[in-house]
């Protein structure tokens, strides 16, 4: 079966202008993302991840190279094209969750839902990620996993076609990580959207159909998994 | 520079936005403070020296007629100081314009030393009691002169006992009585054009006016402490004999009281302005500090545990606040200093004060600093304690969460269902953080309230000029006759070229009596049949004449106690004739705006002067287009001693609105700029907390217009409250205010039109939307990528 490209990188390069000092934070890069796989991107810090993830996250521009989604270019988008593409077509999972401290659980899904037209039902979603009871609690009042579960929740009830994810397990302990990782896996497979596992963490790269290798803004790597494994087998 | 100051220092630039707008928010309080403390101590030390010299009267009484040595009888009073005697009489001036005036005739005895009231030489010299010219030389006042352009040696035609006597001008004086020159309580500002003051000597005047050896007005000043209504009753008893007229104390005296109303005026606005804005500057300080604090707990901590104690650390976020002060009250001194040279320069317009203390005040500066340097420190001191609390160790672990409670609106859940996620944020975010709250409500509440109270005094004046010129007075001339004459004379007036109408009216100054108190007043007799003139009553509501009964002042009916249905005797004091008196029931309270004055029915009044159809004046309506020459054919009759246009006064009016627009343009610019530096304020303070929350909402594809939506949302949930309550809050500062303000003569009218409130709260809306503009430029200048990075 012809996989289709949901994303498109070509020779993308970001260079930062510090002072005097040019720092190329991301070289000359080619990536496809394919529709419905997980892919996972490794590196140690300063391996250009992050810059990497903030291009495909619509929120930075490369300084050259092709930067396509779907059919539509987004190399030189302005701010309100990047914003729509973030709106309709991105779900975000931070490694902090930075979920809206003065809204529940459930406001905080009805924020993103409210963002597109055809958003799945709120309670549905966090049931899923096993919040049914946690519902109108505030993120105070939540662990750290549960509060990472709204924040997938939120991401997910666009049912956006790609969803990205920056160190999602930073922030946990080693039970909730395996927990939220079997979520994510659980929405690529259930719901056929692309998701991007952002990681410095090694051993979660097996859960990943394709693994892309990142050292010193490039990508030195990329590696099929013909045999994805399932992330309550993985150790770390 | 030790460290922390220079670390001040840079928090003092990163800020600058909020910094400056609490240093402008101190600064208008201060720049009041002094400029108007400054003329307040100027204008009363001025009055006070000025009376001193002058030996300003303490009393005064009006009779008929008396022999000059009755003053000799009032001097052995114990307890009067002082007792002077003379002439006071008004009296036509033909102009060579051949427009009408007034003089106040005065008479002064010569050699004027020790007298009570004497004058003060401003230009020229004084008058001689025997010039060699054989004529009679007079002072005028100033401004009289000035409008008439006078000058030394120009003629001053009167008439005075029928005949025009010309009088030679020797100069400009002025005494405390006519500081403001003003002819009655009933007109609204001086018009130095139809009405001045003319001194002379007393042997002049008596020839002139008839009065040899003789006086009608007496001028006392007392001993300090003595009791002044027992001697002012003494003086009456023994007046009596000679037409007991009216008598008055000093807060009663027409300029006087203006003066002392607008030093009031000075005194209260001084007091209560500046607390306004250095209290709002406290706690826009107090909020900032504390936000700073909490915001810097990690670098307070490191700090803690580098060694700096927590004093020198309160002190280093004290330093703040007192930068704020210091440069508000340094900036707020400058344009003090400026608005207080522009305050007195327009009171020396108004007011003839020639002991001007003029200069800096350096107390009021002193004050100033040391009041707005205390109040910061407070608002610093406060705002800074959290940093106590602040434990090295745990000061880098992350806050405890703030409180999750429900708030009050989730309680009606039918409402709360119906909200967007966007609102219920706002409102959480708005009511967790209540003290921040209630910080930028009060600050809103006072700003619009200063606006309702700046905007109220253009709804009083036009009120009054309504009131005053369109709705109570429907002629365009008031004749008043020199003599009283008989009703049928009045052809003569309705027989000239363009008269409409013609109505009489009667004016007898008359002493009401009730319930043992008695109070001066002039009573209007007028026709039944009343068109040119109306009345108006309590509420604004018509009176109608009665047949049978008097509509008096409010003035005079609460003076007396007197109310609807009791019966006032009522003493005529024409100085026709002896004395009558009657019992009249009340049958309305008048209570017109501008002067005071009560009324009677032409014929009533008639047969309590037991005369027959006697009139002192009339009112006329004009065909349009006549009045200038009828005006002319008026000025040429010989017992037609005063003509007022309504048009006229209101004319010199308007002319004399500019200062109050003036002052209205300025308390507007003082009350937004409040408005905006605590919506700034709030808004940066706000933005600032939540710039990680509103990336990461950028994030997730909110738009910038969304997430400035979010602030605004916030912002106006705490705003546009304060504008709905700063509305009623700006009416009752307002009445409170006119009521520290108002004399027995001059209040305002509580009027407030829809406008008022309009505009105030545009004008609300307006400066709240400007703040958060500031701020939300910010919005675009978010970092996206900043929410990925580590939190701590």
């Amino acid at each position: 079966m012809a996989k289709k490209v949901l994303m498109k990188l070509n020779q993308v390069t970001r260079n930062y202008v510090m002072g005097e000092v040019t720092v190329q934070a991301l070289r000359e890069t080619s990536l496809f993302i394919y529709e419905g796989e997980l892919l996972v991107i490794l590196g140690p810090s300063g391996s250009g991840k992050s810059t990497l993830l903030n291009i495909i996250g619509g929120m930075d521009l490369p300084s050259s190279g092709l930067l396509c989604f779907g059919e539509e270019d987004l190399s030189r988008a302005g701010d309100s094209k990047l914003t729509q593409f973030r709106r309709c077509e991105l779900g975000f999972v931070f490694q902090h969750y930075n979920l809206i401290p003065d809204l529940t659980a459930r406001e905080n899904v009805e924020l993103a839902a409210d963002l597109v037209d055809k958003p799945l039902p709120t309670e549905e979603v966090l049931t899923e990620v096993g919040l049914e009871t946690r519902m109108d609690h505030f993120p105070s009042q939540l662990s750290g996993g549960e509060q990472q579960r709204v924040a997938i929740a939120r991401a997910a009830v666009k049912s956006p076609r790609l969803l990205l994810c920056d160190e999602p397990t930073g922030a946990l302990d080693y039970q909730t990580g395996k927990l939220i990782l079997s979520l994510l896996a659980k929405i690529n497979r259930e719901r056929n959207s692309t998701v991007v596992i952002v990681t410095h963490n090694t051993p979660i790269s097996a859960m990943g159909h394709r693994v892309v290798r990142m050292s010193s803004g490039n990508i030195v790597e990329i590696t099929e998994n013909q045999s994805p494994v399932s992330p309550e087998r993985i150790e770390w | 520079m030790s460290v922390l100051t220079r670390k001040l220092w840079r928090t003092i630039r990163n800020t600058k936005g909020q910094f400056l707008a609490v240093v402008a928010v101190v600064m208008v309080g201060i720049c009041v403070y002094i400029s108007m403390s400054t003329a307040y101590y100027n204008m009363s030390r001025s009055q006070e020296l000025f009376y001193e010299e002058t030996n300003f009267a303490d009393y005064y009484f009006h009779v008929i007629r008396a022999p000059l040595q009755i003053i000799r009888q009032i001097e052995a009073i114990p307890g009067v100081s002082k007792v002077t005697g003379r002439i006071q009489k008004d009296v036509p001036v033909l102009k060579d314009d051949q427009q009408r005036a007034t003089a106040r005739l005065i008479s002064y005895p010569l050699p004027m030393e020790n007298e009570v009231n004497r004058l003060y030489l401003l230009s020229g010299r004084l008058f001689e009691k025997y010039p060699q010219s054989g004529g009679v030389e007079i002072l005028t006042d100033p401004q009289y002169a000035k409008a008439n352009g006078l000058s030394f040696n120009s003629i001053v035609n009167i008439v005075a006992e029928g005949k025009q006597v010309p009088l030679t001008v020797v100069g400009a004086a002025t005494s405390p009585e006519f500081v403001i020159a003003m002819k009655d309580a009933a007109t609204l500002l001086p018009d130095p054009k139809t009405f001045g003051i003319i001194m002379l000597p007393q042997n002049q005047a008596e020839q002139i006016l008839n009065f040899s050896g003789q006086i009608n007005q007496v001028v006392v000043s007392l001993a300090p402490g003595a009791d002044e209504k027992r001697i002012a009753e003494q003086i009456k008893n023994i007046l009596e004999p000679y037409g007991n007229l009216g008598s008055y104390p000093r807060k009663d005296q027409l300029s006087h009281n203006v003066l002392q109303s607008e030093i009031n005026n000075l005194r209260t606005l001084s007091r209560f302005m500046p607390a306004i804005f250095l209290g709002v500057a406290a706690a826009i300080q107090f909020v900032m500090l504390g936000r700073m604090v909490k915001a810097q707990r990690v670098e307070i901590g490191v700090m803690k545990a580098l060694g700096y104690d927590s004093r020198q650390l309160m002190l280093h976020y004290t330093g703040y606040s007192l930068s704020v002060a210091f440069l508000g009250a340094l900036l707020g001194t400058l344009t003090g200093i400026s608005l207080a040279s522009v305050l007195s320069q327009t009171y020396t317009i108004y007011f003839n004060l020639p002991e001007t203390i003029g200069g800096i005040n350096s107390k009021a500066i002193l004050y100033g600093f040391m009041i707005s340097m205390a109040v910061s420190l407070i608002a610093g001191l406060t705002a800074s304690r959290g940093v106590v609390a602040i434990n090295p160790a745990e000061s880098m672990r992350p806050e405890p969460p703030r409180g999750t409670g429900k708030i009050i609106i989730e309680r009606w859940t039918w409402l709360w269902r119906r909200l967007d996620a966007t609102w219920k944020m706002s409102l959480r975010s708005v009511c967790r953080k209540w003290g921040r709250f209630a910080v930028t409500l009060m600050g809103v509440i006072f700003a619009v309230g200063l606006l309702v109270l700046s905007i109220f005094s253009n709804d009083s004046v036009n009120f009054m000029i309504n009131q005053h010129f369109y709705k109570e007075q429907h002629y365009d001339f008031l004749v008043r006759f020199g003599t009283p004459v008989k009703e049928y004379e009045l052809l003569n007036l309705a027989r000239l070229d363009g008269v409409i109408r013609t109505e009489p009216l009667f004016d007898i100054p008359v002493k009401l009596h009730f319930n043992g108190r008695s109070e001066d007043d002039v009573l209007q007799g007028l026709p039944s049949e009343l068109t040119l003139k109306e009345l108006t009553g309590e509420n604004g509501k018509p009176l109608y004449l009665p047949e049978e009964g008097i509509l008096i002042s409010q003035r005079t009916a609460s003076k007396l106690g007197a109310r609807v249905g009791d019966a006032v005797e009522v003493e005529t004091l024409l100085g026709l004739g002896p004395s009558r008196y009657a019992d009249v029931k009340i049958t309305g309270i008048n209570s017109q705006l501008v002067g005071s004055g009560s009324y009677i029915a032409l014929a009533q009044a008639n047969r309590i002067l037991q005369e027959s159809r006697l009139v002192s004046g009339a009112m006329l309506k004009v065909e349009p287009g006549k009045t200038g020459l009828l005006e002319e054919e008026l000025n040429n009759m010989t017992n037609v001693s005063a003509i007022s246009s309504p048009r006229k006064e209101l004319d010199n009016l308007n002319q004399n609105l500019d200062s109050m627009l003036y002052t209205i343009t300025i308390m507007i610019i003082f009350a937004a700029l409040l408005g905006f530096a605590i919506v700034y304020n709030s808004s940066v303070i706000s933005f600032a907390e939540r710039k990680r929350e509103l990336a990461s909402l950028r994030v997730l594809g909110f738009t910038n217009g969304e997430v400035s939506g979010l602030l605004l949302k916030e912002i106006l949930l705490q705003s546009l409250l304060g504008v709905a309550l700063g509305l009623p809050f700006g009416r009752f500062m307002t009445e409170w205010y006119v009521r520290a303000v108002s004399t027995d003569l001059f209040t305002m009218p509580m009027v407030f039109s829809f406008q008022t409130y309009l505009i105030s709260a545009l004008g609300g809306i307006a400066f709240i939307l400007a703040g958060h503009l500031m701020v939300v430029k910010g919005v675009k200048k978010l970092d996206l990528v900043d929410v990925l990075k580590n939190r701590d």
